[in-house]
């Protein structure tokens, strides 16, 4: 998308989004093990002014580790819908970018961008600690930049969006207990 | 074989005729029988201390045209452990549950008429256990296509076709 002229309010906005981001990270998959070194003492998350958050409703990026199954998709596409504006979304892992080692699984999608915009991939498997501080610190200048416009493709392409997702996944509502 | 083990082999020979037995370990025997006695065999292994269901699943033998159907028995009186298998036939995957003899046999169930497509006459809850909104054969199937399905289903991402690819042609990789 062509970069959009931002006034100096966001500007401000943006410098200050980028000192303080919470996460929200989808640990389904086995990406879910880089993140306890990445955030306790080894290699101190919180000393870049980022730290986990519990609930979508609060966070600012949706960090998703791993493969996606088309169960657990459904969950992400309603967790990324509810989170507010404005919205980060990282890959982590070759499961998002590829498909990866599950390319021809029944039950695994093939590339994440496809259902939900996704600002920044890490590509690897597994990306090491390193490169997860490294895909934060690009984030942030990114959004600094006013690069990291995910958000506003997906209000945007809303259609093309919902089109991908009913197509692979049939419905895009989820029906069970929590949802009801 | 243990003793314990021998001993209730001999006396389940009596019971079934056509038995096939595969040792596989010390502790661990494998028991190939008819399906109609596997009620039979199953309640006796159950009186005999083999009362813990470890798991209920399935083999697709396609060539064969059958199901096989196996049973996990442990026995925590003495760490043994008999694999009950039987074969179906594949065209009227049917089989009798065995709910009466394990309750937890009915996830067990449940999940083998979602991967293999096996009604279970007795169980009356065959609701998909994994899978949301199934369209396709049961995925565990061997007809079943996984790399052809998640082709149609699921978009793959289209790379630049660069050196790399070419060199993988010139090599063999892919047919270009």
């Amino acid at each position: 998308m062509a970069n959009h002229e931002r006034n100096i309010w966001e500007k401000i906005a943006d410098q200050l989004r980028s000192k303080s981001l919470w996460m929200l990270h989808y640990c389904t998959g086995c990406g879910a093990i880089e993140l306890p070194p990445s955030m306790t003492s080894r290699f101190d998350m919180e000393r870049f002014g980022m730290g986990p958050m519990a609930t979508p409703r609060q966070a600012d990026i949706l960090f998703i580790t791993g493969y996606l199954s088309a169960k657990t998709l459904r969950r992400v596409i309603y967790t990324y819908e509810q989170m507010p504006e404005p919205k980060y979304v990282i890959g982590f892992g070759s499961c998002t970018l590829n498909g990866g080692i599950y390319y021809d699984s029944y039950a695994t999608i093939n590339r994440l961008d496809y259902y939900i915009p996704v600002d920044l991939y890490i590509a690897g498997c597994m990306p090491r600690p390193e490169a997860l501080l490294e895909a934060f610190n690009e984030l942030m200048k990114m959004i600094r930049k006013g690069e990291a416009n995910g958000w506003k493709q997906y209000k945007e392409n809303y259609d093309w969006y919902k089109n991908n997702q009913i197509r692979s996944l049939g419905e895009v509502l989820v029906h069970d207990e929590f949802h009801e | 074989m243990m003793s314990s083990m021998s001993e209730i082999v001999k006396n389940l020979k009596t019971l079934v005729k056509k038995l096939e037995i595969v040792e596989i370990d010390e502790r661990e025997v494998k028991i190939e029988i008819p399906c109609e006695k596997t009620l039979n065999v199953l309640s006796f292994l159950k009186g005999n201390g083999y009362s813990h269901l470890s798991i209920l699943t399935a083999v697709d033998w396609i060539e064969e045209n059958k199901f096989e159907i196996v049973y996990v028995l442990f026995s925590w009186e003495n760490g043994g452990k008999f694999v009950v298998s039987t074969k179906i036939d594949r065209k009227k995957a049917k089989f009798v549950s065995v709910m009466h003899l394990w309750p937890i046999a009915r996830f067990y169930e449940r999940e083998l008429h979602e991967f293999f497509g096996i009604q279970f006459e007795g169980n009356d809850d065959m609701r998909p256990l994994f899978l949301e909104n199934w369209d396709s054969l049961p995925p565990l199937r061997k007809d079943f296509d996984p790399l052809e399905y998640s082709k149609e289903k699921f978009p793959d991402r289209e790379y630049i076709k660069d050196v790399i690819y070419e060199a993988k042609v010139i090599r063999g990789d892919l047919n270009g």
